[in-house]
């Protein structure tokens, strides 16, 4: 009963902010005191469409850019973890792992700018990811420390003792035992990348158009329909991607 | 060299390299050496700095708002995995638990502002049913003075997070076998909560913690819809300044993101100390 | 830390391989327009500007766009970037010795005031056009940005005037001038704010203005004397009114964006626009209520112009000249100004037009929201120096944000 009580709770808290979205998504001139729109119109996703012609490549783009990032930052990370365990200082690593956050996103951006124009890395999907790679790769580190445990390295040692080869122990042992931790960070560092604009769109001057460069400016405008289409179109992508892959990412836990 | 060295010198050059680059020419802005409109060495900037007690009030205000977040969130997220780990393992959840972490704070700033401002959904909803009679009745829960609107946001997508978090290193440590065998000793169920899970998962997660709520006080979107002018969280503050209309005032824009930038390096040392000390 | 500089230098290396022979911006303007044509035509231009409405957005991609296609055979990338940013970024690609990204910028006044300031802007460019004949360079609100000659150095491309919208079901008559408006904001209190960024600082500069009661104090260069006396007025008549604002006066929203918001959602009755023509613009994309309309409070608003500015280190400037002509094309301009499009006003001289394009543009569907164009211009204040919005902002965060 508790835990029925409780599903349905963070459910509906959940659920509300894609009922809201999607009401506003389709209601022009709704306003106080309406407790519902008036009426109902697709005219904000005709206008974004019409805008923008180039919607479905930005997609492709997002789609390619984040999936690239979670995938680096993520066998990265899971390396540069066990590295750092086995490291002389392993706290000065981790401190180290840090320092891109010590600047905050909007400074950061800014700060690192001239140096990406000097490696001639503006304008191009390079200097994008590097941007990303530097928020995400010490993301996913500091994520999978937490995995480096005595107890993982213990379980390492023992299945080398039984004869596993150090493919085999990662592949048989140490991967599914990290499985629920690995995909948070997939996960995390995908959306990261996936919802990222200011840095793509300051380090690319603009030229890597991915979907979320596309439309998210309209969501810190005036138009409220807009906003909510295109909040929609961003969310979207990442929840049918996150239905998709429900059971393989689930798979492992039980 | 072994190929493991390789591997963290690549590291160490990504995330000390670029930022560190930054962190100088921050510095170098700050006294009129780089930055468009460099004018050669002035102290003029740093001098003015005593005069401002707005950086002072911009950093308080932040780790207001992230202390207060991070605690609720750490708290939702313990209560969910230590009082309801059979609910946590049963559908809908985790998926359930991953929605929430699709929203971008800037989505989830609109989605709030809509939500809790006085015209908004909820106020709609209450004015409907008779509960408030003018947009004034309803409560202000956001653009408020104490952050409460820029709290909930950070809540709401921290603690899903969290409990995934939390879980993950529940399950993977183990802890459902531990329980059984302190129970077997004659451990009580709170005893067990206290004593062992909760300081093995918050030491295990400290690092994920600790970022979280770094990149708490560095917050942008959410403060700006949901915040005031006055007091501004840390990153509006330096925007703010970075976005000036006279360029000439650049320099002290450096200026606050050199000192943001190096208290909050200080506080990420002072934090990974003390964690360290913890876990040893 | 030794091995960065050759990861840099191998990253260089790697990278640097689409050098162009460079040409000196006296090289390029030196060339007559046949030749620009000739260079121009089948090239890419870069274009950075504010990309937040659909609807223009829509005029840019899906007319714009085509048209420098068919025309040039030029393909015009569009991105988001504006204001002290888009100044930063060329400040740095100059600093740099690099290339830039961006050939042609969007600038508003205090834009073009900051590209000065780090000398970023190509020019003068604007008398090779060929529609350049038709722009009405005799119009001080034309031909001055901010006090400054515009003397070639950026295109004007669109005139706008400062109004305040208010909702006509909730407030049957609006103050109708800034003399009024105390009076008014006590009476109708809750209704009325100033947004802590650009539009809320023009509209303190015509307040400040009005209160002087001389538009020609603040003509020409920034008087600290000037600034001072009226700037304490204006502080004295905001923090007086201060309890009857919104929130009594305890915040600003910090951006225009939450105040359209607010007003759409029928939280405040007052909003403002730095384009006289947006009401119309948002009644038809259905955000503001049809009972929105716009007007100017006597003795005026201010009144200024949008620019096209080419880049100094601009990879395409021929290119770039090319597609700017188009932009500031009567067929353009007619297209840009009608209020279903973007509504817009033009920048040309009606005079100079052939009589058939000049009906074109008097029989435009007319706005229906927004006052006539004709009934403001004698409200139209000019813009001051730069340096009075940059100490207006400052001490509006002083002397009222912060107390």
């Amino acid at each position: 009963m508790r835990s029925k009580l409780l599903t349905t709770l963070l459910a509906l808290l959940f659920a509300l902010p894609f009922v809201l979205l999607a009401l506003l998504a389709v209601a022009p001139a709704w306003r106080f005191p309406a407790a519902l729109p008036a009426a109902y119109s697709l005219g904000a996703l005709r206008d974004l469409v019409a805008a923008d012609n180039e919607l479905l490549a930005g997609l492709g783009r997002s789609v390619l850019l984040a999936s690239v990032v979670a995938v680096v930052a993520t066998i990265a990370g899971f390396a540069l973890a066990r590295a750092i365990t086995r490291a002389v200082r392993p706290g000065r690593w981790e401190a180290l792992s840090y320092l891109p956050y010590a600047l905050p996103p909007v400074l950061l951006a800014v700060l690192i700018q001239p140096f990406i124009i000097r490696l001639h890395l503006s304008g191009s999907v390079g200097g994008v990811l590097l941007g990303l790679l530097l928020i995400a790769v010490p993301f996913a580190t500091l994520l999978l420390r937490s995995f480096w445990t005595q107890q993982a390295r213990e379980y390492e040692q023992l299945a080398r003792t039984l004869g596993c080869t150090a493919r085999q122990a990662l592949w048989q042992v140490l991967l599914p035992l990290a499985w629920p931790l690995l995909r948070t960070a997939l996960f995390q560092t995908f959306l990261l990348a996936w919802f990222d604009f200011g840095l793509t769109n300051l380090l690319s001057v603009g030229k890597v158009r991915t979907l979320t460069v596309q439309v998210f400016t309209y969501v810190g405008e005036a138009n409220a329909q807009l906003a909510a289409v295109a909040s929609l179109l961003l969310l979207l992508p990442p929840t049918l991607l996150l239905w998709a892959n429900k059971n393989a990412l689930l798979r492992k836990t039980e | 060299m072994k190929p493991r060295n390789w591997l963290l010198l690549c590291y160490a050059l990504l995330v000390a390299g670029l930022p560190l680059a930054g962190l100088g020419y921050a510095l170098l802005g700050s006294v009129g050496l780089a930055g468009p409109l460099a004018t050669g060495f002035t102290g003029r900037h740093w001098q003015a700095l005593g005069a401002d007690a707005g950086l002072l009030k911009s950093a308080l205000f932040s780790f207001w708002i992230a202390s207060v977040s991070l605690t609720l969130a750490v708290a939702l997220a313990l209560a969910l995995v230590l009082g309801a780990q059979g609910t946590l393992r049963r559908r809908p959840f985790p998926t359930l638990l991953y929605v929430p972490l699709l929203m971008p704070s800037l989505v989830m700033g609109f989605y709030l502002f809509q939500l809790l401002s006085r015209a908004g959904w909820l106020s709609r909803l209450s004015f409907g049913l008779g509960l408030t009679h003018s947009v004034e009745g309803f409560p202000e829960l956001v653009q408020d003075a104490a952050g409460v609107g820029i709290i909930g946001a950070h809540v709401l997508l921290l603690f899903p997070f969290l409990t995934l978090l939390f879980q993950a290193i529940y399950q993977e440590s183990r802890l459902a076998d531990y329980r059984q065998l302190a129970q077997t000793l004659g451990a009580t169920p709170g005893q067990f909560r206290w004593r062992v899970a909760v300081p093995v998962l918050l030491r295990r997660a400290a690092p994920t913690l600790l970022l979280s709520g770094i990149a708490t006080l560095g917050a942008y979107d959410i403060p700006l819809l949901l915040g005031r002018p006055y007091p501004q969280m840390l990153s509006v503050y330096i925007a703010t300044r970075l976005q000036r209309f006279d360029l000439r005032e650049l320099p002290a824009a450096y200026l606050a993101g050199f000192l943001v930038a190096v208290g909050l390096l200080g506080l990420i040392l002072v934090l990974t100390r003390l964690t360290r000390r913890h876990a040893l | 830390m030794k091995n960065f500089l050759p990861l840099l230098t191998a990253a260089t290396l790697l990278a640097g391989c689409d050098n162009q022979p460079a040409r000196t911006p006296q090289q390029t303007l030196a060339q007559t327009w046949p030749q620009i044509e000739a260079t121009g035509k089948g090239q890419p231009v870069s274009m950075q500007m504010w990309m937040g409405d659909p609807l223009i957005n829509k005029y840019m991609s899906a007319y714009v766009k085509p048209e420098l296609k068919r025309r040039y055979d030029i393909d015009l990338q569009i991105s988001a970037g504006q204001g002290a940013g888009l100044a930063q970024t060329l400040a740095a690609e100059q600093q740099a010795g690099q290339p830039s990204e961006v050939d042609i910028a969007w600038i508003n006044g205090e834009t073009f005031y900051q590209l000065r300031q780090v000398d970023a802007l190509l020019g003068p460019f604007v008398e090779k056009l060929p529609n350049a004949r038709f722009l009405d360079l005799q119009n001080p609100f034309i031909n001055t940005d901010f006090q400054q000659p515009v003397a070639g150095m950026e295109c004007p491309w669109g005139n706008v005037q400062m109004t305040f919208i208010y909702d006509s079901a909730r407030v049957a008559s609006p103050p109708k001038s800034f003399a009024e408006l105390p009076a008014f904001v006590k009476a109708h209190p809750g209704q009325f704010t100033i947004p802590n960024e650009f539009t809320g600082m023009t509209l303190l500069k015509s307040w400040m203005i009005a209160l002087s009661g001389d538009p020609r104090l603040f003509q020409g260069k920034f008087d600290e004397a000037v600034y001072n006396k009226w700037s304490g007025e204006l502080w004295k008549q905001v923090n007086a009114s201060r309890p009857y604002f919104w929130k009594q006066g305890q915040t600003f929203p910090e951006q225009l964006a939450p105040l359209h918001q607010l007003f759409a959602n029928g939280e405040v009755a007052f909003t403002f626009s730095n384009n006289d023509a947006e009401v119309d613009n948002k009644v038809n994309q259905g955000v503001f209520p049809a009972t929105a309309r716009a007007y100017v409070p006597q003795p005026g608003t201010i009144q200024n112009s949008h620019y096209l500015g080419i880049v100094k280190g601009a990879q395409h400037p021929e290119a770039a000249m090319l597609a700017i002509n188009f932009l500031i094309s009567p067929e353009a301009q007619l297209k840009k100004m009608d209020p279903n499009v973007w509504g817009d006003h033009t920048v040309l001289s009606l005079a100079a037009l052939p009589p058939a394009q000049r009906q074109q543009f008097v029989q435009l569907p007319s706005r229906r929201y927004a006052p006539k164009r004709e009934a403001i211009q004698d409200l139209a204040l000019m813009e001051p120096d730069p340096e009075y919005m940059t100490r207006l902002f400052k001490d509006f965060r002083t002397q009222v944000i912060e107390r």
